[in-house]
């Protein structure tokens, strides 16, 4: 019998959804124990097993090649600038350090920084060499900024003391003497006597204004550059996670996703205990609206769960994945994966008590051989092998593949195939038996 | 409006619905009366296409099977068991269950506004179900059966676990509902329920019907003979007669009738007639 005042099939669909959704958020134990218990995990066995250092800051590599009073100066004000932290090293553990993702960049003052700071008007300009890890080319980019604020800041000093600066107005005037004669030498020498002219009758010019004066007549000089930045990406080779938290969000977002998972199985439980499920088969819905809409609002709920803690672990802990496309994929098929689940053991418990208690003794030893509590690399290879079967242990490799063990997007669609697979076969055996129990 | 042909329904050797046929004519209340575990509750589900019949058929008159979502778009049902959500208000409470019938935007609130009044709970719309006394969630519970505006409504004992106060104002809601046109399946193990609110009712045990008929009828038929009870030259006499009425006259034409009443069988004698048994086993 066709009806044309029906409703669409998404509709009611998406009404289960925001019901369960809104369920959800007013039950503040269950909310505490997706959204909060998780962040505590992770963060607890984070600070435990060694916390990630000054992760608020910007890690640098500082390499000084030059070594002279220059470069270190240099470094020196990058190091006090805030959000930056630089640690002195050699060029190739700067390096490593980058591809193995424990440092956003490596910052090189090459030989000859100090050198072409005394040319600063000709020549080659100051150049430096910033190395940076790919996956934070945001935070790159505002490095980038700071190193060619803090050459400027040297700029100003050199202009502030004025016997410096006139002596390295008349050194350059007597270097350009040997140059050849030309349109760019004679326009040099030009700007060259007057800022040298500016400095003689003004001693008394404070240091910020000499220095404001010198660098915007400088700055009109066609092609004139006072700091060349030559930046280039890094390949990542990670060999292993970048701090302690790398590994403990990974677990914390476990732990949040079996809670909704859980959470929800037992909402489908309770909606057959307490009488509301007869009122929505009474309904002209089919057992397809009300298990989608379940499934739409479980999936909601965990990817706001995963998301959340990305968030947290990317602001607050340093936790970057190394491409958020694959931190995405990983996200939505573990998601997949635990709504299979949540059908699962909601058909397997007839009363709340029972669902619930089911639903733990299952996932806990699950839990524990899949890398939940103890991580994946520090169990016993044995035990590796037997957490195989466990879908918390496919579900965290995808998430430390897309973060900390720089998965290929070949590497991934294995553990996301199994999340997906899982996902398929609970949500099926679920429909299966909760089509039977109805009757 | 609703035909149940020779319904039959076991759950492994307990038969709950064993043979049961009967029709409910449009616009009237009709009553599914006998004690818990007779089968009512499995009737209803059967009626709605909710459990499937190991035997008989369902038909909603004009319309086709209620396993069909169309049919059950004209088909209401307050659960037994409260079928609320206790972290919503009444109000979220109504807009989902609108929603999952299909409506929406200014119709559903309009229906909404109305269900609240009709429950008598529009000044607690925004309250928790959770924080309503069991009668307003009594009265919640009717009101979303009849959300959507439904032609038939299944009752399953709307009064369940309510002070008479409550149950009253139930009653009095699902009369105006009658007056209104509304047809009605209402179970209860309440005979006073029965006799006031329907028009016809089944007396039913063990799954099946025993008898279906008018309160009237059925105590014409089942109960015992009425008894005209006069006071006489200050002594009470008893007279068991079918026409207390013309038992009256006569014994007003030979004496002074001092004071009179006639004691008729209720449906309690009824049931225990047909089954030997009391309705209810305080």
């Amino acid at each position: 019998m066709s009806d044309p005042t029906a409703p669409s099939a998404l509709g009611p669909v998406l009404a289960l959804a925001g019901k369960d959704l809104r369920l959800l958020v007013r039950n503040r134990s269950a909310l505490f124990f997706s959204l909060g218990w998780p962040v505590l995990i992770a963060l607890f066995f984070g600070l435990i097993f060694g916390g990630g250092g000054e992760r608020g800051k910007i890690q640098v590599g500082g390499v000084d090649e030059d070594g002279s009073p220059a470069s270190a100066a240099l470094l020196r004000r990058l190091s006090a600038t805030e959000g930056v932290q630089v640690t002195p090293l050699g060029r190739a553990e700067a390096e490593a350090r980058v591809r193995a993702g424990k440092l956003t960049a490596a910052v090189m003052v090459p030989k000859g920084y100090a050198e072409a700071e005394t040319k600063l008007f000709y020549g080659a300009p100051r150049k430096l060499e910033l190395a940076v890890d790919p996956a934070r080319s945001a935070e790159a980019a505002m490095l980038e900024g700071i190193l060619t604020g803090a050459a400027m800041q040297s700029m100003q000093d050199l202009f502030s003391g004025g016997g410096a600066s006139r002596k390295l107005v008349d050194t350059a005037l007597a270097d350009l003497v040997k140059t050849p004669e030309g349109k760019e030498r004679a326009s040099t020498e030009r700007f060259l006597g007057e800022l040298g002219t500016f400095l003689d009758t003004q001693p008394k010019a404070t240091p910020a204004a000499a220095g404001t004066n010198a660098l915007g007549g400088a700055g009109g000089a066609d092609g004139w550059k006072p700091l060349e930045i030559e930046k280039r990406a890094l390949r990542a080779d990670r060999a292993g996670p970048a701090s302690a938290f790398d590994v403990t969000f990974p677990q914390g977002m476990i732990w949040g996703v079996i809670g909704c998972s859980l959470g929800f199985a037992l909402s489908l439980v309770q909606e057959r205990t307490r009488g509301t499920l007869t009122r929505l088969r009474a309904a002209p819905l089919s057992g397809h609206h009300v298990l989608a809409g379940k499934a739409l609002a479980c999936f909601t709920a965990i990817a706001v769960v995963e998301a959340l803690l990305f968030a947290v672990g990317r602001v607050g802990f340093g936790v970057r994945p190394s491409s958020w496309w694959l931190a995405g994929a990983a996200a939505l098929s573990v998601a997949t994966c635990f709504v299979g689940i949540m059908m699962l053991v909601a058909v397997l418990g007839k009363t709340e008590q029972s669902a619930s208690g089911l639903g733990w003794a299952i996932m806990m030893p699950l839990t524990m051989l899949g890398g939940g509590m103890v991580p994946l690399f520090a169990m016993p290879s044995w035990m590796q092998a037997v957490g195989t079967v466990s879908p918390v242990k496919w579900s965290i490799l995808a998430l430390e593949g897309a973060i900390w063990r720089g998965f290929t997007p070949a590497q991934l669609a294995v553990p996301c195939a199994v999340l997906l697979a899982v996902g398929a076969v609970g949500f099926l055996l679920g429909a299966w038996r909760y089509r039977a129990q109805a009757g | 409006m609703l035909t149940l042909t020779d319904l039959r329904k076991a759950y492994g050797a307990t038969v709950a619905v064993d043979g049961l046929s009967l029709r409910v004519e449009p616009g009237e209340i009709l009553g599914l009366l006998g004690p818990n575990g007779a089968g009512k509750s499995t009737t209803v589900h059967l009626a709605l296409g909710l459990l499937a019949p190991d035997a008989g058929s369902v038909a909603v008159d004009g319309l086709g099977p209620p396993t069909d979502p169309a049919v059950r778009r004209h088909l209401g049902l307050a659960p037994q068991s409260l079928a609320l959500y206790a972290e919503l208000t009444g109000e979220e409470n109504l807009r989902f269950f609108g929603k999952v019938y299909g409506l929406g935007g200014a119709a559903l609130r309009g229906r909404v506004d109305w269900a609240l009044d009709f429950a008598g709970l529009t000044e607690r719309r925004a309250d928790r179900v959770g924080t309503y006394s069991g009668g307003m969630q009594r009265r919640l519970n009717l009101a979303a059966a009849l959300l959507h505006q439904p032609k038939l409504v299944l009752l399953d004992e709307p009064t369940a676990g309510v002070d008479p106060q409550s149950r009253n104002a139930i009653i009095e809601r699902i009369l105006e509902l009658k007056r209104g046109g509304l047809t009605v399946v209402y179970t209860t193990h309440y005979m006073e329920e029965a006799e006031r609110l329907c028009d016809r009712v089944a007396i039913v045990d063990h799954g099946k019907v025993l008898a279906l008929d008018t309160v009237l009828n059925l105590k014409r038929t089942h109960g015992a003979v009425p008894v005209l009870v006069a006071t006489v030259g200050g002594e009470v006499r008893r007279i068991p007669t079918p026409d207390p009425v013309g038992a009256l006259t006569r014994l007003v034409a030979e004496a002074t009738v001092e004071d009179f009443h006639v004691e008729r069988a209720d449906l309690e004698q009824v049931f225990l007639k047909l089954t030997g048994r009391r309705l209810r086993d305080e």
